[in-house]
């Protein structure tokens, strides 16, 4: 609204605030957050679109995914080469998927490509384990964990192949609408 | 040569992608844009070609603040845009079929001597422009005898019905199906009260608070597998919540509010309809009728908000109903107590009387916009001084959409009774609502903020046509309709003079078909016994109804047929057993959930009992 900021122009904010579900103002708050992690190698004048990519280990040292059991996963499933390393773009992704505004249906994409370690497009057996062990952070006992998995499976498979695809995934949480506010990061 | 085929595939999907946001309105597109599950530089490079290829006009404006400001805010720019449109049709075909072939009739005004335009006909309407082609009295009876016979008073009237009924259709159409998305296909449990239980968010980084967010995951990762007790959780949970305990006394109190600022409101409305009333006599000299009317539509709503603080309703959108149903009011019967003069007094005062009529309604277009103009000046450049240097405090204003949604609506109505009696009306308001476009958008962007409660802008929507079309349109075509069917067109001037009515236009050319193409008696036949006739319309009415009838039982027999596919498919028989460990699972978790809910609120959630449970499913 007035204001003069140099990191910016005006079609990239415009373009920013098209595409995701962030004002000028956060878009520019997220800049700085990005520009904190790595001082010296985020420029501060984005008008001629840098090619600029932090890589992993700095992302997920912020505080809002440092105790976050699949932070890894999480910016993985957001970077173009799979490996981790976001640029600014990859990164107002991110957090604009992960924001309160996103729809369901978004997170719940998103959300399988995380919980899907070995990135073939199911969630098998293992997928599972891996994912309920870092929820629970290995309290409980790989018997039990085999067996909550299984049950899971079962429950949620609809077409027999005793793996989850996408569309099996949904319906699971089209049933249970609490599971994805979990898929809530605030910045 | 797999790869080629690929990047061909992507391009030929993308084409589709934004071929089928091209053919959405502003709203829908951003929306659709944002949602999709691609990076962003695609979805950037998706949005500049749609935007391209969108031909709408001021398509970039529009996005620009559907962007800043919120899709409710965006619906007020829409709907100046959507009733700019029904001008710019209006004056087209007006000019095209009624006022072109008057001027090639007779091109020469025929004032009387000695009247020259002065200036101050653009304000009152009267004077030099009382004999030019702005108002009905000026325009002729004859036929044109050209290259066909254009008789041009029964191209008067057929130009004005044809203009009502396609925007009574428009809105008709508009009103449907904006009913059908918002009401219809409303998933009654996807707004739920999910709300009650926390939103856990990973922005945690105390570690105590992090183990106990890890520990309620688990239980939510069986919940996920169980899904209906949660649903029954909900709704106990919902219940419990929205009871409340309100003792005698307070109730009474509450009534005796609303019933005291219902009074109040009615009365007020009835109080300046009165008063318009008497003030009516000068109505033809002065601008006194129309500036008394401007000031009471920007006073009385901020009486009428007044009151809304003082009550308190159940919920905000009924604040809102009961905020907007008292303006409606106020309008209503302040246009109504005018039409009333218009059609009983003014047709007995002078000979010539619709471009009296016509005048009338110009002023008051006039004096609203300048009204419209001082009210943007007011309300919000002067309250953005006054919030932000002067009382820091009251801080930026909000728009405030509902406010001049009713505006615009007033306005067009307003164009709506005048068309029939000032055919160039709509080039007043073409002007008027072009005008007013770029002062509310700069006004919007320099001097408020976007509004902090997203309101249902869908609901919204749907609301603002049903609300044009009901009162505001219906009444306009009620008061042409009286005065083609009921009045006496003045003796000595406009295209219906000598007739006894406007509609003996409609017989005269009936009766000239039976003379001129012998061959058409079924034509003639079916007006005088059928389209005359009033038990025609009675039965067509009895048919009417019970197809209503028909249709909405059909519609209450699909809900039910929704509700119980739904409950299929949470049954769903896919392993029969599984039905049978579903059930005992129900019985056994149902109360421990109910306890653990409680737990998970208090923060103390026991691994232990999660444990012993697990293997009794």
């Amino acid at each position: 609204m007035g204001n003069k900021q140099t990191i910016f122009t005006d079609e990239q904010l415009d373009a920013y605030q098209d595409c995701t579900f962030f004002t000028r103002k956060e878009i520019l708050r997220l800049h700085s957050r990005y520009h904190e992690l790595a001082p010296h190698l985020v420029p501060m004048d984005y008008t001629n679109e840098p090619d600029c990519k932090l890589p992993l280990a700095l992302i997920v040292d912020m505080p809002e995914l440092k105790e976050n059991p699949f932070r890894n996963r999480i910016v993985e499933s957001f970077s173009e080469d799979g490996m981790g390393n976001l640029s600014f773009n990859e990164f107002v992704d991110m957090f604009s998927v992960l924001s309160e505004m996103a729809p369901r249906e978004l997170k719940a994409i998103y959300a399988f490509k995380i919980y899907d370690f070995n990135v073939d497009n199911y969630l098998c057996k293992e997928d599972l384990e891996k994912t309920l062990n870092r929820l629970t952070k290995e309290e409980l006992t790989p018997e039990e964990v085999e067996l909550v998995c299984e049950k899971t499976i079962e429950e949620a498979d609809l077409d027999g192949d005793n793996k989850l695809s996408y569309a099996d995934f949904e319906n699971m949480i089209s049933r249970a609408p609490d599971f994805l506010s979990t898929f809530h990061i605030r910045i | 040569m797999a790869c080629a085929c690929l990047v061909v595939y992507c391009v030929t999907e993308e084409q589709d992608l934004v071929k089928e946001l091209v053919a959405l309105s502003i709203t829908e597109q951003i929306k659709k844009i944002r949602e999709l599950p691609r990076s962003f530089e695609e979805k950037k490079h998706i949005s500049v070609k749609s935007a391209k290829q969108t031909l709408e006009l001021w398509h970039s404006t529009m996005k620009e603040i559907g962007g800043k400001f919120g899709s409710s805010v965006l619906n007020y720019f829409v709907l100046l845009k959507w009733l700019l449109m029904f001008n710019i049709f209006s004056f087209l075909i007006n000019f095209g079929f009624i006022t072109i072939p008057l001027l090639i009739y007779d091109h020469s005004p025929n004032t009387p001597a000695n009247m020259t335009f002065r200036g101050l006909e653009l304000l009152t309407g009267a004077g030099y422009f009382n004999y030019t082609i702005m108002y009905y009295g000026s325009y002729s009876n004859e036929t044109v005898d050209g290259l066909v016979n254009y008789d041009m008073k029964l191209a008067y009237f057929f130009t004005i019905s044809v203009y009502m009924v396609f925007c009574g259709i428009v809105l008709i159409f508009s009103m449907a199906s904006s009913f059908k998305k918002n009401y219809a296909m409303a998933d009654p449990s996807s707004n739920s009260a999910w709300q009650l239980l926390h939103s856990w968010d990973f922005s945690i980084t105390n570690e105590n608070a992090v183990n106990h967010h890890l520990k309620s995951n688990i239980l939510r990762c069986v919940i996920s597998v169980i899904f209906v007790i949660l649903l029954l959780l909900q709704e106990s949970l919902a219940e419990k919540a929205h009871i409340e305990q309100k003792t005698l006394p307070e109730k009474l109190q509450q009534y005796g509010i609303y019933l005291g600022s219902w009074l109040l409101s009615t009365g007020l409305a009835v109080a300046c309809g009165v008063s318009i009333f008497y003030l009516c006599k000068y109505e033809d000299k002065t601008l006194l009728v129309p500036f008394v009317v401007s000031l009471m539509n920007m006073v009385v709503p901020l009486l009428f908000s007044l009151f809304n603080k003082f009550e308190h309703y159940s919920s905000q959108s009924k604040q809102i109903y009961a905020l907007l149903f008292r303006n409606v009011l106020l309008r209503i019967s302040i246009l109504g107590v005018l039409c009333y003069h218009w059609m009983n007094v003014v047709p007995l005062k002078f000979t010539c009387w619709e471009p009296m009529v016509g005048q009338a309604l110009y002023r008051l277009v006039i004096v609203d916009f300048i009204f419209l103009m001082l009210g943007s000046f007011f309300g919000e450049f002067l309250s953005n001084v006054i919030g932000t240097k002067i009382q820091p405090r009251l801080g930026v204003p909000e728009f405030d959409v509902a406010r001049n949604i009713l505006e615009i609506i007033y306005a067009q109505t307003l164009a709506w009774i005048g068309i029939y009696f000032s055919p160039l009306l709509p080039v007043i308001q073409i002007l008027k609502f072009f005008i007013l476009f770029f002062i509310k958008k700069v006004s919007l962007t320099q001097n408020c903020q976007p509004p902090r409660r997203s309101g249902r802008a869908a609901q919204m929507k749907t609301i603002i046509i049903f609300l044009l079309f009901f009162p505001f349109f219906m009444g306009a075509l009620s008061i042409v309709a009286y005065t083609s069917w009921s009045l006496t067109p003045s003796e000595g001037c406009g295209p219906f003079r000598g007739l006894n009515r406007t509609f003996g236009v409609i017989e005269g050319w009936i009766d000239d078909v039976d003379k001129n193409f012998p061959g058409s008696k079924w034509a003639v036949w079916i007006y005088d016994n059928v389209i005359k006739s009033e038990l025609f319309f009675f039965l067509i009415t009895l048919i009417i109804l019970v197809i209503i009838y028909i249709f909405w039982q059909l519609a209450e027999g699909r809900k039910e047929l929704i509700i119980l596919l739904r409950e299929q498919i949470v049954n769903v028989d896919v392993k029969p057993d599984l039905k049978k460990k579903r059930k005992a699972g129900y019985e056994i978790y149902y109360p421990l959930l109910l306890e653990h809910s409680k737990r998970i609120e208090n923060g103390i959630l026991h691994l232990s009992l999660f444990k012993k449970n697990i293997g009794r499913v």
